[in-house]
Formats: structure tokens, C-alpha cells, sequence
């Protein structure tokens, strides 16, 4: 249904010229169906969360929410071309930094708990919550930090059109960014296991895991971004500087991650 | 400039009829998708309000269980506050912002139809807590723990709501996004920040409280509902949490909702009261400075929620003062407002009724608000219907009453049709006579001292909780006069000019250049502000 609006636009052409910031989009499938999919996603949670159903909703509503995403991402990134090319990064910059901001208010009322809580309670840690290990969190942040200078510099190279250093650069962005998780994850089975800490023995270990995991959420989701970004300079995106929003996106958003768990460090391993 | 309008050939195939709507990325459509959604919501919630009302004619006598009851309250403030209001005021913004602004469209189309269409499975979400063993939420639209918590509030339907006020909060913030990057980015050649008209500005301000408030709740209900299904203790005492936090972090998202709630109707009420004097508006610079501080107060004001749940007498004093400020920006705008009309050849047609009538409730809301910020006061009468009284007079009276006339003001160019003016006047006087006769006596109920949210009360209370309840009558008559309006004006309606209100014999208004309703592409030529005009 995309491409048969494209091809209408193309054939346009002429007359968007003449208008030359016509901004109208054809009609799409997508956000109908991206809305389904969060809606099954959030379904999904819940049947799984209350033990009424396996995870087969959840996945069915992971799936239904990726492939129009994706599907909506390609068919911005082709319909651009038909578009002032500067308005529209103008914009979607814009919007993307605004979203980085809404999804700090979201890490910002659980700071506002986790320092609220610390400063009224008696004790802090409270007694029985057991002392955090640093030296392998602290690896993992060198880890983390590092790897937002090693984006930065895949983001210069596509910029300056070095395409196969940037994906160099890229791949171990992603690896290092797996390696984070990979230390988390060694770190929450050694506290699950070891020191039989669950997010149900008080209010540090909530904080500690919910905080952690919705981060690592974000982690992942950074990942998929970057993927997405290595999958279009393998395809050849990248030709034209104009059309990179996408590589400043996934930069951005890695950058975020980063700050944000620069935070959470000092906070939970070190305060 | 208006006659060109039709002659731009559509650049874009587009379907017909069902998959028109489902697929359509017009900001238009969306909008009336959005005034759609709110309209059924808006009779879903006004229906349970029925129910209340039924339940409260006696005062112990009961067909409604108090249980049911507590789910009865708790969906009525969702369904009106989440899915009626807010849906109704982003539908104005999203036809009109554009329109205003001399765009075409919002800056992301695809992603002004997705914040639309993630409300509807929120909204069948909503509606499928009640089928959930043990009803829906009902805990009150606050949700406070411990009450919320699984120890208190058994069954799933608490969590249910959780998820759908989750969905909630993508489709606000991914709406706010976008109306922020639409009114920057957007604005036609020579429309400055300081010609902006004033309903964009309620919106632009609007949108900002949207970005910061909203994810601030979805923060804090993802806590709630891991303290529910995980076992986690934020706002649990026994594992060291704190469930007044939990009262700090929702009404810090909870009073700029307030303002979210009402900005947009002052944005409106700015346009339609000078035009339907035929003047222009009285102090620009003062409204949109008034709108900032408005936004601004906004954040510094959330714990006069809190002055009986034990926070310092130092925080009671902060708070309060803050609060007692915001009259000051408020008062600006209920100034101009009746400056602007001062003087004008003033028509009283049904838009310019509603308005009038909504600046006097709205203005009793306010002191009634004033009331309840002194701390000794408040702690008097706090959650007594007195506050239920007060905050129906800012919202019923208030947004509901500016939204429906900006919906009869726009109807001519959103379907091309006048309303039934006779029929107006009736909805108008019905809703106007109805809301006092109802909302009024709440707040002498509560001086008597009636509790909020309960089933069952004491006797001495029973005369003015019937007299409310026959008041629901007028309001139902009210509003079905309204819709009877809107659907027969469709049809039969007289054929409306591009601008039936002659605003631009005054002032150069964009929206009502175009044809009335506009082409897809709103303007052939995209229109431009002259140096000299405002």
C-alpha cells in the first residue's frame, strides 16, 4: 500500500515542485498497526504478569510491535526523498530530542523514589540488603562510556562518508554495548543466586532491579537501533549527509542510555 | 486567496469510506477521529455518572453494590479525565493547529494517527476491567496505596487500568511531540512567536506540561504495578516504601494535568469571544504570559493535594502560596476575556454563550479553588463534596463548557455546515442551568460535612444528594439536545461561507480563509502574515 502511494507521488512531482514544501504523506497501514501491537503487547503483559497465559501473547505483541515499526521507519526514510530534505531532519530532530526528554521524565520518578526513600529512611542500605559488589558494574560502565566515544566515531565516519570504518566502529558499539548487558546479567544471577536478593526483599532490591532492567530495556532497544543503522549502511543509505537522522537518532539515544546509567551507577552502587 | 483553494489538484491517492479513516494521516481527519473518540466517552462516563447519582437518591436503600460503587467513581474520573477531555481538546488542536498556523499538516502525520488509534485498545482495555473477576479498578482515578496495593485490592482490574493509562501516556506524549515540533517548525512566513494565535499558544504550553507530566505517571503506575504483580516494595511500608511519595510523584504529574485540562478552553475561549464582538483580542502579550506563568505555577502547586497527609507546615505554606499565585495569571486572562468583548458589537450566538457562561463558573471554580488553598480551610472540608463541587465547577464548567463552544464556533468549518442555532441555545441554557443545579449544592453538602466517595451516608445529607440527582436530568437533556445537534446540522444544516463569523473583516485568521471544511491540503498557497497586520 506504501510503495503504490509513492509512485503517486512521484508522478506529482512537477506540481510539488511548484508548491515546493508540500508536506503530506499518503495514507498508511502502519500506525493502526503499531497501535495493535502495543495494545497486544500490553495484553500480552498482563495475561503472562497474572498467570493467565504463557508468553505467547507477549511475543505475538513483541513481534506486532517490531515489524511495523521497522516498516514504518523504512517507508519515513523512502518518502523523504520526496520531501524538503532539511525541513523534515529539521523535525525529526526536534522530535526525537523531545522524546529523549519525556523518557528522562520517566527515569526521573524513579530517581525522585529511589533519593526520596533515601533520604527519609533510617538506614541506608537498610539492614539485610546485601553490599553491593562495584568492581564489575564499574567495568561495565567503563564499558558503556567507552562505547559512546566508539559510536561517536561511527557517526563521524558516516558523516565524513568513510561508510566501512563506520561500520567497523559500529559492530563494536554493538559489542560492547552486549558486553554491558552481559556483566548486568552476570551481576543479577549472582545476587538472585548467591545472596538470594529478589526484588521482593525491600524496597532496595525493587529499586535495584526495576531500575537496572527498565535501563537495560532501554539498552536493548539501543541495540536495535544500532542494528538498524548497520543494516542501512550495508544497504548503501547513507550516500547523501541529508538523509542520516536515523544515525543521529540511534547516536543520540546510545548517548542517553549512557548518561543515564552514569547516574544509576553513582546512585545505587555508590551513594 | 479563498477561491484558489479549490482549484489544487489532490497529489495524493487516497482510499474511500472504512479504510479511508483507518489508514487516513490527514490532521483533519485525525482530529474528528479524536472529537469522535471523546464523544462516545464523554456519554460512556456521563452514563456512569448516572449511575451514581442513582445510587446516591437514597442513603442507604442500594441496587448498587458499594464495591461496584468504588468502580463506578473510579471509571467515571478515568473515562472523563483520560479518554473524554483530553482526547476532545487534543481533536480541536490537532483540526486546528495546523489550520491556524497556515500548515498542512502536523509535522509527523503517521504519528499523530498512531497517538489516535493506541487510545482505542486503551480504551477497549478500560472497558474489559469491568468483566475482569472482581470488577475494574477502584481505587479512585488516584490510585492511592495502600489502597491500590494487591493486599487491599484483589482481582486484576487495578492492573488492567494501570496498562490502559500506560497507553494513555504514549498516545500524550508522542501527541505532545509532535504539536511542539508542528508549532515550531511550521508556522507560516511572518508568523512570529509573538503572532502566534492564541489557541496554539494554550496548545504549545499545553503540550510542554504534556512531555515533563505525563511520563512522570507512567514512571510511577509502572512502580505501582510491579509492587502489584512483582512483589516490589515502592510504595509498600513493610518493605521500606513509602506510599506518600506515591502521593508526591501522581500529583506531580496530577496538577499539571489539571492545567492540560483547561489551557486549550482558555486558548479558545481567547479567539471566539473578541471574534463574536468583532474585536480583536484585549492584551495579547498579557494572555501568553499569563499561559507561561499558568504552565509555569503549574509544577510548584502538587501538594495542596496533600495538606491533611502529613507533609511540614513549612511545605503547607510553600505550596499554598504558590497556589493563591496562580489567581493572579488566571485573573489576567478572565480580564482580558471581558475586555475584549468591552465595547464590541457583541452577537450572542450559542458559541459566545457558552463562553460568557463558562467564564462566570469557571471564574466561581477559581475562588472556590482560592477557598481551598487556604490550609486551614482545606483541612476543614478536604475530601468532602465540597472539592468534588469545585473541581466539577473548573471541569465541567470550565473545559466541558469552552470545549462545546469551540465545537459549535468551528462546526461551519470542520463540516462545511451551520448548527442549529435554536437548538444551541437550548443545549446552553439546559447545560448551564443543569451545572449549577447540580454542582452548587456539592459544596454545601460538603461544608455539612458529606464525605467524598461514598455509597452510603448519613440522613441528615439526603435532600440535597436528591435534588442533585434529579439535576442529572437536565444535564442529560442538555447533552442530548447537543448531540441531536450535531448530527442533524450535517445534514440539514445551512451551508456555512469560509468565514461565517466575518472574523477576518478584523484580523488576518488563517482557518478561516479556506473553504469551509478545507481540502485535504488545507491551503493551495500557503498563506502569509503581512508585517503590518496582527
Amino acid at each position: 500500500m506504501e510503495s503504490q502511494a509513492l509512485t503517486a507521488h512521484t508522478e506529482a512531482e512537477p506540481h510539488a515542485a511548484a508548491h515546493a514544501s508540500v508536506h503530506m504523506p499518503g495514507p498508511s497501514y502502519w500506525p493502526i498497526l503499531l497501535a495493535t501491537g502495543f495494545g497486544l503487547l500490553a495484553m500480552g503483559f498482563f495475561f503472562w504478569a497474572t498467570g493467565a497465559s504463557d508468553t505467547l501473547w507477549l511475543i505475538l505483541g513483541a513481534v506486532l510491535t517490531l515489524v511495523p515499526a521497522m516498516g514504518w521507519a523504512t517507508t519515513i526514510a523512502a518518502e523523504r526523498r520526496h520531501m524538503d530534505a532539511d525541513q523534515t531532519g529539521q523535525d525529526l530532530h526536534k522530535g526525537f530530542l523531545l522524546f529523549l526528554v519525556s523518557e528522562g521524565c520517566i527515569f526521573g520518578a524513579f530517581f525522585a523514589h529511589n533519593y526520596y526513600i533515601r533520604l527519609t529512611a533510617p538506614a541506608w542500605p537498610p539492614p539485610g540488603a546485601p553490599v553491593l559488589a562495584t568492581t564489575l558494574p564499574a567495568i561495565g560502565t567503563l564499558v558503556l562510556v567507552l562505547s559512546s566515544f566508539v559510536v561517536n566515531l561511527a557517526h563521524h565516519a558516516i558523516k565524513s562518508r568513510r561508510l566501512s570504518a563506520a561500520k567497523n566502529w559500529l559492530l563494536l558499539t554493538i559489542a560492547m554495548g552486549i558486553g554491558f548487558l552481559a556483566i548486568q546479567a552476570y551481576d543479577w544471577g549472582f545476587l538472585l543466586q548467591f545472596d538470594k536478593f529478589t526484588l521482593s526483599k525491600g524496597v532496595f532490591g525493587s529499586g535495584y532491579y526495576i531500575m537496572t532492567g527498565f535501563h537495560g530495556m532501554h539498552v536493548i532497544v539501543g541495540l536495535l537501533m544500532l542494528s538498524l543503522v548497520y543494516w542501512r549502511l550495508e544497504r548503501g543509505d547513507y550516500n547523501d549527509p541529508k538523509y542520516s537522522f536515523s544515525t543521529d537518532a540511534a547516536t543520540w539515544y546510545w548517548h542517553f542510555v549512557d548518561i543515564i546509567w552514569i547516574f544509576l551507577f553513582f546512585t545505587i552502587y555508590l551513594l | 486567496m479563498s477561491t484558489v483553494a479549490a482549484t489544487l489538484p489532490e497529489t495524493q491517492p487516497r482510499y474511500h469510506g472504512l479504510r479511508d479513516w483507518l489508514t487516513t494521516t490527514d490532521h483533519k481527519k485525525i482530529g474528528l477521529l479524536y472529537l469522535g473518540f471523546a464523544f462516545i466517552n464523554v456519554w460512556a462516563g456521563g452514563l456512569l455518572a448516572g449511575l451514581i447519582r442513582l445510587d446516591l437518591y437514597n442513603p442507604g436503600w442500594k441496587i448498587i453494590s458499594p464495591d461496584f460503587y468504588n468502580q463506578l467513581i473510579t471509571m467515571h474520573a478515568t473515562l472523563m479525565i483520560f479518554m473524554a477531555v483530553m482526547p476532545a481538546f487534543a481533536g480541536m488542536g490537532n483540526y486546528l493547529v495546523p489550520l491556524m498556523i497556515g500548515a498542512r499538516d502536523m509535522a509527523f502525520p503517521k504519528l499523530n494517527a498512531f497517538s489516535f488509534w493506541i487510545m482505542v485498545p486503551a480504551a477497549l482495555m478500560m472497558y474489559a476491567s469491568f468483566f475482569v473477576p472482581g470488577g475494574s479498578a477502584r481505587g479512585g482515578w488516584w490510585s492511592y496505596p495502600p489502597l491500590s496495593t494487591f493486599q487491599f485490592m484483589g482481582g486484576h482490574g487495578e492492573d488492567l487500568w494501570i496498562l490502559a493509562i500506560l497507553l494513555l501516556g504514549i498516545s500524550s506524549v508522542t501527541g505532545a511531540i509532535n504539536f511542539l515540533v508542528t508549532i515550531s517548525d511550521m508556522r507560516a512566513p511572518g508568523m512570529g512567536w509573538f503572532r502566534l494565535p492564541l489557541f496554539v499558544w494554550s496548545w504549545f504550553v499545553t503540550a510542554t506540561m504534556l512531555l515533563v507530566a505525563l511520563p512522570v505517571l507512567s514512571g510511577t503506575l509502572i512502580m505501582l504495578l510491579s509492587d502489584r504483580l512483582f512483589g516490589t516494595g515502592f510504595f509498600r511500608p513493610a518493605l521500606g516504601g513509602d506510599p506518600l511519595l506515591y502521593e508526591h510523584l501522581f500529583w506531580f504529574f496530577g496538577h499539571p494535568e489539571v492545567y492540560i485540562m483547561i489551557l486549550p478552553g482558555f486558548g479558545m475561549l481567547s479567539h471566539i469571544l473578541p471574534s463574536l464582538s468583532g474585536k480583536k483580542v484585549f492584551g495579547y502579550k498579557g494572555m501568553v504570559f499569563a499561559l507561561i506563568a499558568i504552565g509555569t505555577l503549574g509544577y510548584l502547586v502538587w501538594a495542596h493535594h496533600m495538606f491533611t497527609s502529613g507533609i511540614t507546615p513549612a511545605a503547607q505554606v510553600f505550596f499554598s502560596i504558590c497556589s493563591f499565585a496562580i489567581a493572579v495569571p488566571t485573573g489576567i486572562k478572565i480580564y482580558s476575556w471581558i475586555a475584549s468583548m468591552w465595547g464590541g458589537v457583541i452577537r450572542f450566538v450559542t458559541p459566545l454563550l457558552y463562553c460568557v457562561g463558562m467564564i462566570a463558573m469557571f471564574t466561581f471554580g477559581g475562588l472556590t479553588g482560592i477557598m481551598l488553598a487556604n490550609v486551614p480551610f482545606d483541612i476543614l472540608v478536604h475530601n468532602t463534596y465540597f472539592v468534588v463541587g469545585h473541581f466539577h465547577y473548573v471541569l465541567v464548567a470550565g473545559s466541558v463548557m469552552a470545549l462545546i463552544g469551540g465545537i459549535y464556533f468551528w462546526y461551519p468549518k470542520m463540516t462545511g455546515r451551520m448548527y442549529n442555532e435554536k437548538l444551541g441555545k437550548w443545549s446552553f441554557w439546559l447545560l448551564f442551568i443543569g451545572i449549577n443545579w447540580v454542582f452548587f449544592p456539592m459544596h454545601i453538602l460538603g461544608i455539612m460535612g458529606m464525605p467524598r466517595r461514598v455509597a452510603i451516608y448519613r440522613p441528615q445529607f439526603a435532600f440535597w444528594n436528591q435534588f442533585i440527582s434529579l439535576g442529572f436530568f437536565l444535564l442529560l437533556a442538555g447533552g442530548l439536545v447537543f448531540t441531536w445537534n450535531m448530527v442533524i446540522s450535517l445534514r440539514r444544516g445551512e451551508r456555512a461561507s469560509n468565514d461565517p463569523w466575518q472574523v477576518n473583516d478584523i484580523q488576518h485568521a488563517f482557518e478561516w480563509t479556506t473553504s469551509s471544511p478545507p481540502p485535504a491540503y488545507n491551503y493551495a498557497e500557503i498563506p502569509e502574515l503581512e508585517a503590518s497586520e496582527a
